[in-house]
């Protein structure tokens, strides 16, 4: 009996591999979904790898630094994927390793300064022009701003498409390039150089979302 | 009678519709007319990776400076400056290099003061100044300037 189980199931090695890549890649992304839909800053923390994106975001006019102290929630410039086939598209475009390959491999191996370079494809710029609504015409931008904006216009909707994100760098998460550089430093020469700096942001980071 | 009424506002609502798309081209500035650019400048000024990436044009670094591209001058920090805001933002985007001391941007012999093009260049490849004194630790502290 046993062995001829075994042999049912050596026989359909392929299809059961396959079912089981296919059944774990919707799982993982129904995870992914799920998770990413909820929208604070307390919630997004829960993954230890999210830590410098929302200590920097704390730092950010839009995190709660600014005088007017507002804070925008995440999920208003990351909005969440609509739907399955659209984020697995997405991610194939970019030439990134699926989703579903970092839940099942090891969140510290990702490099976010090199992910950076996908920011047009995760930053949402319908959530920007939502509060940002007069940015082509409002005269209190400065006359470059404007021209700007209206050469971001021109380009809408031509394969040189570009994002809010592709010139104002650092949006949301002012010093987000030191704060990665706390938790991983880019160059070996600042390695282990950077750890105190590291520990005052985790400080403050645990006080602000107590 | 019903099915009348029904295209009737379908037709309203297209009509509508219509009429705000046509507003709303209205309404976005046109770009400032262009100044045609010759293959051959454009080969002999290539723009940086970072640059090209944005589809910027000449005009968007030589503003006001007439129509004849052989006739461009530099742009000097403010050029730079009307997108890239000022020095002390700069500064602060490469912070971490502060523990250190090695902070182009802010440099512990001059602060955020130095002229970017004393490493920075768009049509050619850029050098960096700390480099004349420093030629061995400059590669360790950053990066080859973009
Ligand atoms: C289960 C842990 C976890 C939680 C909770 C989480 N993330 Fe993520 N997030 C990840 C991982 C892992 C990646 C990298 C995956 C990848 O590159 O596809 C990531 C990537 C991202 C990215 C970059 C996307 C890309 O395509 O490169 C953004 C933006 C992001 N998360 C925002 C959020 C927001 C906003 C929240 C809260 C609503 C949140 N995350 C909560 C684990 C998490
Ligand atoms: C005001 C809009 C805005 C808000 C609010 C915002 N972000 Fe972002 N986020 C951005 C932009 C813009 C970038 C790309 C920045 C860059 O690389 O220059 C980004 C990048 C990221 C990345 C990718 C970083 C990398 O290195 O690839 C993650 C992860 C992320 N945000 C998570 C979050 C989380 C979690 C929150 C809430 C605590 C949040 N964001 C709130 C705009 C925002
Ligand atoms: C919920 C509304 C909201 C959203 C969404 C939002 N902003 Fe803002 N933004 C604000 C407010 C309010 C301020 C002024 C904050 C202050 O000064 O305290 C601001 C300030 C700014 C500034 C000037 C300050 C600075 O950091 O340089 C820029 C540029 C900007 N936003 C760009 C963006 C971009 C790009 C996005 C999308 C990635 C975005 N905003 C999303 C509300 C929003
Ligand atoms: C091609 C580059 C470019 C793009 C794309 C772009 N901007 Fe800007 N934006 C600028 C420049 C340059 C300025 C003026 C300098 C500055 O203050 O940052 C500016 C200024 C602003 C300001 C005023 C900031 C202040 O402190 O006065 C806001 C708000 C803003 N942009 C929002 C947006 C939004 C929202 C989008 C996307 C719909 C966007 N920008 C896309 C280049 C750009
Ligand atoms: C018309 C607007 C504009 C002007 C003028 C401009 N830049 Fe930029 N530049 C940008 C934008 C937008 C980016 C991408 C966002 C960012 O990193 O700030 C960028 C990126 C860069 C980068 C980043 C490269 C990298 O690898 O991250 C450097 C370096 C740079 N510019 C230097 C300069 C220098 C030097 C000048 C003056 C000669 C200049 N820029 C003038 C818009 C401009
Ligand atoms: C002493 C040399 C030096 C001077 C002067 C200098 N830069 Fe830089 N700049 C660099 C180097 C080196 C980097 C790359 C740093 C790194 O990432 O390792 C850089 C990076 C940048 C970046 C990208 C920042 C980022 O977040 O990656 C911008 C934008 C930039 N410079 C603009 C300017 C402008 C504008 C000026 C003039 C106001 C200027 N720089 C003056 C050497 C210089
Ligand atoms: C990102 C800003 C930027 C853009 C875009 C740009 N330039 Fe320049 N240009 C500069 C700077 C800075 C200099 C000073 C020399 C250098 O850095 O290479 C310069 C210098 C020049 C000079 C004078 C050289 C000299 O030594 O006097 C000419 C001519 C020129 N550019 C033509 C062009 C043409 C043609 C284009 C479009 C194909 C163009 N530039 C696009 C920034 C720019
Ligand atoms: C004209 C020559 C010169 C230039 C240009 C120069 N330095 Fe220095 N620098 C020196 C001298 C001399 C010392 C003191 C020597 C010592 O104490 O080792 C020094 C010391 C330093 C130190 C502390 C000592 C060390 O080696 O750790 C740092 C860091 C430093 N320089 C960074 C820079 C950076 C970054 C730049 C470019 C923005 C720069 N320097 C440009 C001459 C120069």
């Amino acid at each position: 009996m046993m062995k001829k189980i075994l042999l049912f199931i050596k026989s359909k090695l392929f299809l059961f591999g396959a079912a089981g890549v296919f059944i774990g890649l919707l799982f993982s992304l129904a995870m992914y979904e799920g998770l990413h839909r909820t929208s604070d800053d307390k919630f997004c923390i829960v993954c230890h790898e999210m830590a410098p994106m929302v200590a920097a975001y704390h730092n950010d006019v839009h995190g709660g630094a600014g005088k007017t102290g507002i804070k925008v929630t995440c999920v208003t410039c990351h909005l969440p994927h609509d739907n399955v086939l659209a984020y697995i598209a997405t991610k194939a475009r970019n030439g990134v390793v699926e989703g579903a390959i970092h839940f099942f491999g090891n969140p510290d191996a990702i490099d976010w300064h090199a992910n950076r370079a996908n920011k047009e494809h995760f930053v949402e710029d319908e959530g920007c022009i939502g509060c940002h609504t007069n940015y082509k015409t409002n005269t209190n931008i400065s006359a470059k701003g404007l021209k700007m904006h209206a050469h971001y216009e021109s380009l809408k909707n031509t394969d040189k498409k570009i994002g809010c994100a592709s010139c104002h760098a650092e949006v949301g998460h002012h010093g987000l390039k030191s704060m990665l550089n706390y938790y991983k430093p880019e160059y070996p020469y600042y390695n282990g150089k950077l750890d105190k700096q590291k520990e005052e942001v985790e400080k403050k980071l645990s006080e602000t979302l107590k | 009678m019903r099915s009348k009424k029904t295209l009737f506002s379908i037709g309203v609502f297209l009509l509508l519709s219509a009429m705000s798309l046509i507003g709303s081209e209205a309404a976005t500035p046109s770009p400032a007319k262009e100044i045609p650019i010759s293959a051959e400048m454009k080969e002999k000024f290539p723009i940086k990776a970072h640059h090209a990436k944005l589809s910027l044009k000449c005009t968007d670094c030589h503003e006001n400076q007439g129509d004849n591209p052989e006739n461009f001058k530099l742009i000097g920090d403010e050029g730079c400056l009307s997108c890239h805001k000022s020095k002390v933002y700069l500064a602060e985007r490469l912070k971490f290099m502060d523990t250190l001391h090695v902070n182009p941007h802010n440099s512990i012999h001059d602060g955020p003061k130095l002229y970017c093009d004393e490493c920075h260049f768009e049509h050619q490849k850029s050098d960096n100044m700390c480099l004349s004194c420093h030629s061995n630790d400059v590669k360790l502290w950053m990066r080859e300037t973009p």
